[in-house]
């Protein structure tokens, strides 16, 4: 009898206990991926946030990036022990529809946040959506890969023009012999991207693919369809050359190749917008020892295109739970504000997926930013397969297979075969 | 009357007694192992239920060229290790045993430091040492083969560095089973051997390895199973790379459960590993135990 009555008046107490902050204030749980130079402006941003809004609190954790991060959301979301809102890359979004973890962005969701689909670029948004056409998430930045390089090297060639512009880069002959001008300059290693690295490998292997209009995967699942498997090959050899001229350094890992470039050493560097705020801070301080710039990767195939990827907001399911609807007003409240004030994200390199802050004064006049947003319209998102994306087996490939090719350890026909081989067999 | 009570009494105490750990071990070992068995006949995600598929998954591992790849790769890396590092522990525990008071504290510690830390510190350490711009031990390589060589990047030099690794950061346990051994055996039979006029040879031979047999087939089967179960080494080390040639069966569970959400097929490889792991084990230390009783 004690007992009983000790269990209801505590679950009472608990009862009570949750209601009554709900009711004054929203608190939603925040998960990112973002840590160094992003989570210092993400961090900022929420602060800001919360300073702003005493009705809703983000209570934001950072987690690692790549699967640790998407298996914890899978294991805690099916459970009901997610967060409220989560980053996501948008090229992961196929696998969490797979998984059954994202819950769909309904046309009143994008009203509540203020928001409508005209405003993103649409290749950003076209991949935040599902086969069926439903959204899934909300663009925040387009990233991708572009070209650092480092002035000078060089100074005097037909490469830099009046302003001290990269230009005159327009084939993979021309690249070539930019390369050839910096090791004749004195560069020991002209290019560097992490030739050892998944993501360095496929970045530029997608990069190289998508420029001669070849597919990964098709709608159909095939991979490498038709004469994409051919295109494959000359992306490989075309690296391959890169290796055995000694042009870029053997089986560099991702921070050996940002330090690489840092230290003066490359001429370019192929690399995530991401590292655009540590070549400001390093210029700014004095420390890099150099003029830099960065541009869209160029043409160096038929077309004009690079390689990208978006993070994004997406809402986890709550295990067999709805999510009251109030809190999902507060989510889309914050998802909203962020985009508006997107433009301190792209502080940290990014491109903004809202276009009104892409398309601000603020923004066409952040350099180096503006030089290379116009790839936003031109970007190449990866297939739409729950073997590619972030940390997928198309990354595994790359480090696994595509980076030995490169170094000699098969032929580029033999790696592509391997690669077609294991992205079939991920696929059962 | 009384015994009878004082029978079931001791019944109820000793049920009491053991209860806590049976319920334990149903809650959090058999009651998995069945679901387990029976997640791998369906095709579930990782988090759910899924259709009943019958011998599927099996049949699909059969054909799956990565799971031969995976088990010889395995089978590499247990010769690699399991008897060379009881040999090194054997070795390192009778040179131990030599010695005397502090020196021989101090040995031990240092030999068992490695064994403290944790497989990700181990690994970075490693990696650190082996980097190919920047590690240490690089020149040591190149004084050798004439040139740097990107130990994880490299298909012939991968397995062997991390078994190399792998005796290095495990072996200071063995040393100490050894050691322990060592010490159970009788100075008295050491005495009387050596007043029959005993060589120091036939002493290790005819004393110290017949006597330190039982530890041996031990220390060889524990290792065993724990090699056949290598897992966070290589994935934090080479990811399975270059190309396959350091993929390994809990590699591929990993892959198949928490990157590609098939929870039943990856359910089918951890039961075969599971299978294979008890079978071989079973089998090496009944072998062991015919081979000591023939001393």
């Amino acid at each position: 009898m004690k007992f009983r009555t000790i269990a209801r008046i505590s679950a009472i107490a608990a009862l009570a206990g949750l209601a009554a902050p709900a009711s004054a204030q929203q608190t939603i749980t925040w998960w990112d991926f973002f840590v160094g130079g992003d989570g210092v402006r993400m961090k900022a941003l929420i602060d800001e946030f919360n300073e702003e809004h005493p009705d809703v609190q983000i209570e934001a954790t950072s987690l690692e990036w790549g699967t640790p991060f998407y298996t914890k959301i899978r294991t805690s979301s099916a459970v009901g022990q997610g967060p409220d809102v989560m980053s996501y890359h948008l090229s992961r979004i196929p696998l969490g529809l797979d998984e059954g973890v994202l819950t769909p962005i309904t046309d009143a969701d994008l009203e509540a946040a203020g928001l409508s689909g005209d405003d993103f670029f649409e290749s950003a948004f076209e991949a935040a959506k599902g086969p069926d056409g439903t959204l899934y998430a909300v663009p925040f930045d387009v990233h991708s890969i572009v070209l650092y390089y480092n002035k000078s090297y060089l100074e005097g060639s037909r490469f830099l023009d009046d302003e001290g512009k990269l230009t005159g880069i327009e084939s993979v002959a021309d690249f070539e012999e930019a390369m050839q001008t910096a090791v004749d300059n004195g560069s020991e290693t002209p290019l560097t991207y992490a030739t050892g690295d998944d993501g360095g490998v496929f970045r530029v292997f997608y990069t190289l693919l998508s420029q001669q209009g070849g597919t990964l995967i098709d709608d159909e699942g095939q991979i490498l369809p038709g004469d994409s498997t051919e295109k494959a090959i000359t992306a490989i050899e075309t690296m391959t050359k890169w290796q055995s001229e000694g042009w870029q350094p053997e089986q560099a890992l991702y921070e050996a190749s940002v330090a690489l470039f840092t230290s003066g050493r490359s001429a370019f560097h192929m690399n995530g917008v991401w590292e655009v705020p540590t070549m400001t801070d390093l210029a700014a301080d004095g420390s890099l020892g150099f003029e830099w710039g960065a541009v869209e990767v160029p043409k160096l195939m038929e077309t004009q295109t690079t390689w990208a990827d978006s993070h994004a907001w997406a809402i986890p399911i709550q295990g067999e739970e709805e999510m009251d609807p109030e809190k999902r007003e507060a989510v889309m409240q914050i998802i909203g504000w962020m985009e508006e004030h997107a433009i301190q994200w792209a502080d940290a390199g990014h491109i903004p997926a809202y276009k009104p802050v892409a398309e601000s004064d603020e923004f066409t006049s952040m350099e180096p930013n503006a030089t290379y947003s116009s790839l936003a319209e031109r970007a190449t998102y990866e297939p739409r397969s729950e073997v590619a994306g972030v940390a997928s087996p198309a990354y595994d490939a790359a480090v696994n297979i595509i980076s030995p090719a490169i170094h000699g350890y098969m032929s580029p026909e033999e790696a592509v075969e391997q690669t077609k081989a294991e992205l079939q067999r991920r696929m059962q | 009357m009384a015994m009878i009570r004082n029978k079931s009494r001791h019944r109820l105490v000793a049920i009491s007694l053991i209860l806590p750990f049976v319920a334990i071990f149903a809650l959090v070992f058999a009651y998995p192992v069945v679901e387990v068995v029976r997640m791998s006949f369906t095709d579930a995600p990782l988090i759910g239920d899924g259709d009943w598929v019958g011998l599927a998954n099996y049949r699909r591992l059969l054909t799956d060229s990565l799971f031969y790849t995976s088990l010889v790769n395995n089978g590499y890396f247990v010769l690699l290790t399991v008897i060379p590092t009881t040999i090194i522990a054997l070795m390192i525990a009778l040179a131990v045993s030599r010695m005397s008071g502090r020196m021989q504290a101090l040995a031990l510690v240092l030999f068992f430091t490695p064994y403290v830390l944790p497989v990700s510190v181990v690994t970075q350490i490693w990696s650190w040492m082996l980097d190919f711009q920047f590690g240490v031990l690089q020149p040591v390589i190149e004084f050798f083969t004439g040139k740097p060589v990107p130990v994880f990047k490299n298909p012939f030099w991968v397995m062997p560095t991390v078994a190399v690794v792998t005796i290095w950061w495990t072996n200071g346990f063995n040393v100490l089973l050894f050691l322990a051994g060592l010490r159970n055996i009788s100075e008295e039979l050491y005495e009387a051997a050596r007043l029959d006029g005993a060589t120091r040879r036939q002493l290790f031979f005819q004393v110290t390895w017949p006597l330190l047999w039982p530890v041996t087939a031990l220390v060889l089967t524990l290792q065993l199973i724990l090699q056949l179960k290598i897992f966070d080494q290589i994935y934090l080390l080479s990811e399975g790379g270059p190309f396959n040639s350091s993929y390994v069966l809990l590699l591929m569970v990993y892959r198949e459960a928490f990157q590609l959400n098939n929870g039943g097929y990856a359910a089918a490889i951890s039961l075969v590993l599971f299978l294979l792991i008890v079978v071989i084990s079973v089998l090496q230390f009944q072998i062991l135990r015919i081979g000591g009783k023939n001393k």
